[in-house]
Parts: C-alpha cells; structure tokens; sequence
C-alpha cells in the first residue's frame, strides 16, 4: 500500500433547502481534487479511495467518484456539522497510509478550508494548500499555491503530502455510462468512528471582544464623566510604539500589546 | 452489466410509472433522465389528478408530495373591464380519495420515480440520450447517450421524452410536425404567505383553488390559470404558437397584463415573483399523434401527444402516467412472449383505446379547436360579460328588459352571427356533452 491515494469529498446540503438532498452536492474544488486525483492514480498505477464523511445520503458524492474511476470508497459515518479536527482525524485514521491525499480548498458550506491542514497534522504529511496550479512530470508534482500579496509559490511536492487545491485546477471528467451503472451497486464501507464527533457552531458571526472591567469614572458631574470615559474633548489617545524584535519575539509582543490595550 | 430488459427515456410522470410497472414484474429497468434529479427539468400548470395511481401505489394521497386539495374550481370569462365566473366547490374533493391537487413537479416527478427506484429499476440522472440504435432490419435495439461509452441496448425502448419528442420523431412515427399544434406555457410562480393566500381565496388548511380563464390573452388565442399552492400563487398562460410568433408580442407581457386585471390584481398583489418557467404543449390531441409503437419501441406521454388540452381541461400528467403504465404492461407482457416487434407490442395501442387515455381524447376531439377559435376567444367573452351586465344592471325607471331581447341585442353587438352561434353550441354540446 506504498502509493496508497486518497481523494476526499464534502457532500453538502445547499444552503436554505437543509432537508432536500435533491439539491446537495460536493463543491467545483472537490470535483477538481477528484480529477487531478485520478489522473495522478492513472500517471502512478495507484489505487484511488474516495472518502466522506457524513450521513449515508453522503454516498451518492462516493458512488460518483466510483463512476469517474475511483476505486473504492468509504464513509465515515458522522453529522454534516463535525468539527474540522474530528473530520480529519477520522480521515486520518482510515486512511492512515495514504501517501498522496487530495483535497478541495474550500467546501461549499463551511468553507474555512481547515480540513486539509488538519489532516496533513493528523498523518505528519506536508502540505501544499489552495494549490492553483498543477503539473505532473517524471519527478513528481508541481503546485502552485496563491500566497499573500497576489504572489505564487511554486512547490516541489512529495510524499506524504495533502494538497488543496482551488476549483478551476481541473474539469471533472464525465463517467461512462458502463460505469455510472455498475456504481449505482459499487459497495461502500462504512466506518463508524470509535470516538464521538464534536460538532462545530455554523454560524459566523462578527467579531466582538471580549468585556473588560473598567474602573468607576472620576469627575464631578454626569457630564465630566461622560467627558473621562468616551475621552470627548481631549486628544484622541492613539497606541503605537516602535520596537525590533526576532519574529517569535514581536508575534507575543503585538499580543500582549493588544491585550493590554483592551482589543482581546 | 448485461443488456437491460427495458430503457426508459424520461423521468416525468410517463416515465416513472413505465419503469414502476416493468420493473416490479421482474424485468431489469434502466431508466434515463437528463436532468439532474427527476423532475428537475419539468413544469406545468399545476394540478394533477392522481387517480390513475390509485392500484400502482395505494393510498398514494398519504404520501404523494401535495401542496393544496383543489376544492374549488372556477371557469372565468375575461373581458378588459369585466369577469364573469362559474364557482364550484365541493368539500368532496378535500378528503380522501381527493380528486385533483397542485404540486410541484419537481417534487411530484422525484416523488413517483422513488418508486420506480424502490421496485428495482436503475435511474440514471445527467445523462441525456441523444438517439436510436437500431439492427440493420431498422428494428430500435437501443439508445445513443451522451456520455463516454454511452450506447445502451435493451429488447424495448419507451420514448417518454416530454413533448417535441426527438426520438419519436427519429423513430418515424410523427408522419409530419406543424408549429400550429403547439401551445407554449408560460408561467409565473408567485410567494404570498399562507394565511394571504387562504384568505383571498377563500380557503382553509389544505384547501386549494384552480381558476382556468379564457379572454385574457389579447389578440393570441389561448388561455390562463391560477393556482395556488401553500405559500405561492401560480399565474399563468398558454399561448397559441404560431399566432404568437406572427404578433411578436411577449410572453411575459401577456402575464403582466393578467396580473394586472381588475378581476386578478387583488388576488395577486404583493407576491413576490420566486421562478418564471415555459414549455410547450402538444395541443393538438388526435389530430397530431403519432403511430405509438414500432419495432422495439413505444412512446408514451407528452411525447406521443397524449395531453388533454380541451379549454377549461388541461390534464397531461394523468394522461401522462396511464400511458406509462400502459406502455410498461406492453413491455412485460411482450418480454415475456419474446415478440419486441410492433406485432408483439399492439397491446399498447388497445391499452390506450379501450381507456380514457384515446376515449377522452376521441370525445372531446373537436374541443381544442373550438376553445382557441376566434370566436371563443374574442367574441363570445364580450358577449357573454354584456349580457350579464345588462341582467344585472338595474335602469330604472326603465323596465327590466327580457332575457330573450338583451340575448339578441348583445349577439348582435357583439358581431356574432347566429348561425355560428348555433354551430359553436352543437360542437361544444357534442364534444363535452
Ligand atoms: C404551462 C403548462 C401547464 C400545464 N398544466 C397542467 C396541469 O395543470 N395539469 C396537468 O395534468 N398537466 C398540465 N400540463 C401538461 C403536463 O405538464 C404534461 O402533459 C406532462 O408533464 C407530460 O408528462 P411526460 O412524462 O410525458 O413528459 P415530461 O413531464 O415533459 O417529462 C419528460 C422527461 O424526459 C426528460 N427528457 C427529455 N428528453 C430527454 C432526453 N433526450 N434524454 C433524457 N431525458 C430526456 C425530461 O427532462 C423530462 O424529465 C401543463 C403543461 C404546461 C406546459
């Protein structure tokens, strides 16, 4: 099981329709992983498993990888809304001698493209995430990654590695007919995770920090200290300082910086 | 995967019930449908009548995915200024057995093709066909599809494709198609809240209103409706074709003017436009069907030009369904006997023609021409709604006029002769009588 492929993929219900699994699917960029993963299984004489996870409706996005050529498939059966972590771990675990997993780098729900980092963690793999582009060659893989700043980092990817990769890196193939039928009745294992599955919170909401204490305003009247606690009146107190510290060194210093300027 | 016994092309309601009724006799059933999920593609108006159903999946009304009972059923008469209408409502129709309901395809289309899945048959989505394959006797062996490796054999193939029916048509059984046999449909579903709905229409719960009007179309020959469903209103037109195409007026025009008509705008107003959807349909009955089987092949629903479009009857889905079951019956029984060819699948056509599928078609064979004619359309709503007025109408100190003399007075106005007056009358009397 030396060159072991993984491709895994987020079944999702579409938002405002959250019983009706006539209008679920898996994301551009899930279809895009599935893709790259089978022609790399194709370049490598690899076998490719598709994995989910999610309720049993979830299999249809597995039967589909089947029909496109994958050659097995699991689902890890857990609600839709697993934390990241737990999701990768479960992969990570029924996949733990997956030498090339791909991933898309967002899924359609969520969307925090978390899942990938924390499974390259979960298997001590590298990791080449929101891969623009890729370029398969003798030697191995080339991605190209979007960094900050509208600049590209080109990578030189080997095994074990997990890589995210954006929706237009590749077109997913269209499955035969002869094979569309024959996944229709493809098996599928189902592993139930020993552990129990966190879930996690959907909504996103603003950002608020947190309350902090603040000490009785001084002054005479209302009006003096309305004046001392919203500082009306007086120059508007603004926080900088200048220092030169090693990377580590100012990453803590701006924290507590901000923690004692009351912004966490 | 060996060779099914049966492909069915399309997953309406003639489809679904072809692939549940082969499949659950044993045969193997691949069942091909291009949209994404059954009914993806699909609208109509929005009543069904399921009563067909009611041996293939008994007691179908607990489960079938509904949105009101139609317990009221109005027939309008338009005019710019005036509406005259005949209100029925029964609360028969509002508990079981029930009689008709509106639904949304959609639901309804994937609803019935759970059916055919749960009895075996293997429904294949995203997957269009685009042809025939046929062995060199010119016998259908199979459909062409438009994925990779996509040809299909099977001993019969039923052509439930929907109307416009490419594959019939490639078949040979459509000896020639002619635009002025088309109606288009176009509609517009519109949101209100449930209890807006229930008030302005006078309903309660499930309860559920189906208004056909006639008049409301302008200068194009045709028809529209109103139905509603739980928390929308479905208002729409059917439009004759070809006249449409000679005005070169919209479609979405002539929805906007019935929305906006004194008789309509109240029941409307305020919705919020959620999907505007058109279609054809084969409104032509009897005279536009096509030989329904060939060698190895039938055809069935809209495809084979099975709709009822007779005026204030538009019933496709039903019509739809029967067929489908008829074709499905066909194709066991001529699996079994081995004799695919059009010899072996005559219980078809006798399945059609000793039902109300041909029955109906044949008695009310005269309707659809007379309800889009241009008297129907343009004169007798005029002068239907005059008489009505002037009955209604209270001239003192003028006396009441007779019924007999204002009858006269409005034909006359009207521009009617009485000759066609008479002929309408016994064409009508004839084809719904
Ligand atoms: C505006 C309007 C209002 C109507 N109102 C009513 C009403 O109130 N009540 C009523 O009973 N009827 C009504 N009808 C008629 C009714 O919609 C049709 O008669 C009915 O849908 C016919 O069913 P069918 O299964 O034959 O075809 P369809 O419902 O058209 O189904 C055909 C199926 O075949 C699929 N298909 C087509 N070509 C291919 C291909 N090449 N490969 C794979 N799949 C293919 C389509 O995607 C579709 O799912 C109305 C129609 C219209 C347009």
């Amino acid at each position: 099981m030396s060159n072991r492929i993984v491709v895994c993929l987020k079944w999702v219900l579409q938002a405002g329709e959250p019983d009706d699994a006539r209008f679920a699917g898996v994301s551009p960029a899930d279809h895009a992983a599935l893709e790259l993963a089978l022609q790399w299984a194709e370049r490598t004489g690899g076998q490719l498993t598709a994995i989910t996870v999610g309720p049993p409706q979830a299999e249809t996005a597995l039967r589909d990888a089947i029909a496109c050529g994958a050659s097995n498939a699991v689902r890890i059966d857990a609600p839709l809304s697993t934390n990241s972590a737990d999701v990768a771990a479960a992969i990570a675990s029924a996949a733990h001698d997956a030498k090339w997993v791909w991933c898309g780098d967002y899924s359609m729900d969520n969307g925090s493209g978390s899942v990938p980092a924390f499974l390259a963690a979960a298997l001590s793999a590298s990791q080449a995430l929101g891969v623009t582009n890729v370029t398969f060659d003798d030697s191995g893989i080339t991605a190209t990654r979007r960094v900050d700043g509208g600049r590209r980092e080109v990578l030189a990817v080997h095994a074990p590695v997990v890589i995210s990769v954006e929706g237009a890196t590749a077109r997913l193939r269209r499955a035969s007919l002869t094979a569309l039928r024959a996944s229709t009745t493809a098996p599928v294992d189902v592993v139930v995770p020993i552990v129990a599955m966190r879930t996690s919170q959907h909504t996103i909401q603003p950002y608020r920090p947190r309350a902090r204490a603040l000490a009785m305003p001084s002054g005479a009247n209302v009006l003096d200290r309305v004046r001392s606690l919203t500082t009306t009146g007086t120059a508007v107190a603004t926080h900088h300082e200048v220092e030169t510290l090693a990377p580590a060194a100012a990453a803590a210093r701006i924290v507590d910086a901000l923690r004692d300027w009351g912004y966490l | 995967m060996s060779d099914p016994d049966v492909i069915v092309v399309g997953g309406g309601p003639a489809g679904s019930c072809a692939a549940i009724v082969a499949a659950r006799a044993g045969l193997s059933v691949v069942l091909l449908e291009r949209g994404p999920f059954p009914g993806s593609k699909n609208m109509y108006g929005g009543v069904v009548y399921p009563r067909i159903l009611d041996d293939l999946i008994p007691n179908w009304w607990e489960e079938a995915p509904i949105q009101r009972w139609v317990t009221r059923r109005a027939t309008m008469l338009l005019t710019e200024t005036q509406a005259l209408t005949v209100d029925f409502r029964t609360e028969a129709w509002g508990k079981a057995p029930y009689n008709g309901a509106t639904a949304y395809r959609p639901d309804f289309d994937a609803w019935l093709a759970g059916y055919a899945e749960a009895a075996g048959a293997q429904v294949l989505t995203s997957t269009t066909v685009t042809g025939l394959l046929r062995d060199d006797k010119g016998a259908v062996v199979g459909v062409t599809t438009d994925r990779p490796d996509g040809d299909l054999r099977a001993r019969v193939v039923i052509a439930c494709d929907g109307v416009n029916s490419f594959l019939a048509k490639e078949a040979g059984l459509y000896e020639h198609t002619d635009a002025k046999h088309f109606t288009l449909g176009v509609k517009e579903t519109l949101a209100l809240p449930k209890e807006v709905i229930d008030e302005r229409f006078g309903v309660r719960g499930r309860e559920g209103v189906d208004i056909e009007i006639v008049g409301c179309t302008g200068g194009i020959n045709g028809g529209g409706f109103v139905y509603t469903n739980l928390d929308t209103v479905a208002v729409g037109v059917v439009l004759k074709l070809t006249k449409l195409a000679a005005q070169a007026t919209r479609p979405e025009q002539i929805i906007a003017n019935l929305k906006g008509h004194p008789a309509i705008a109240p029941l409307i107003e305020g919705g919020e436009m959620k999907e505007y959807s058109a279609h054809l349909i084969p409104e032509a009955g009897l005279r536009m069907m096509p030989k329904m089987t060939t060698d190895g092949m039938m055809v069935a629903g809209d495809a084979a030009a099975l709709c009822l479009a007779a005026g204030i009857w538009l019933e496709g889905v039903n019509f739809a369904m029967a067929s489908g079951m008829y074709a499905g019956e066909t194709a066991v029984e001529a699996v079994r006997v081995n004799d695919v060819s059009a010899k072996g699948l005559v219980g078809y056509q006798r399945r059609l023609s000793n039902t109300f599928v041909l029955k109906d078609h044949r008695k009310l064979r005269r309707a659809p021409e007379l309800v889009l004619s241009d008297r129907v359309q343009h004169l007798y709503p005029q002068m239907m709604a005059n008489i009505a007025e002037r009955m209604f109408r209270v001239d003192n100190p003028e006396p009441k006029p007779g019924l007999r003399r204002i009858l006269r007075q409005e034909r006359k106005r009207a521009g009617v002769r009485r000759r066609h007056l008479w002929r309408d009358a016994f064409t009508g009397f004839r084809s719904y009588g």
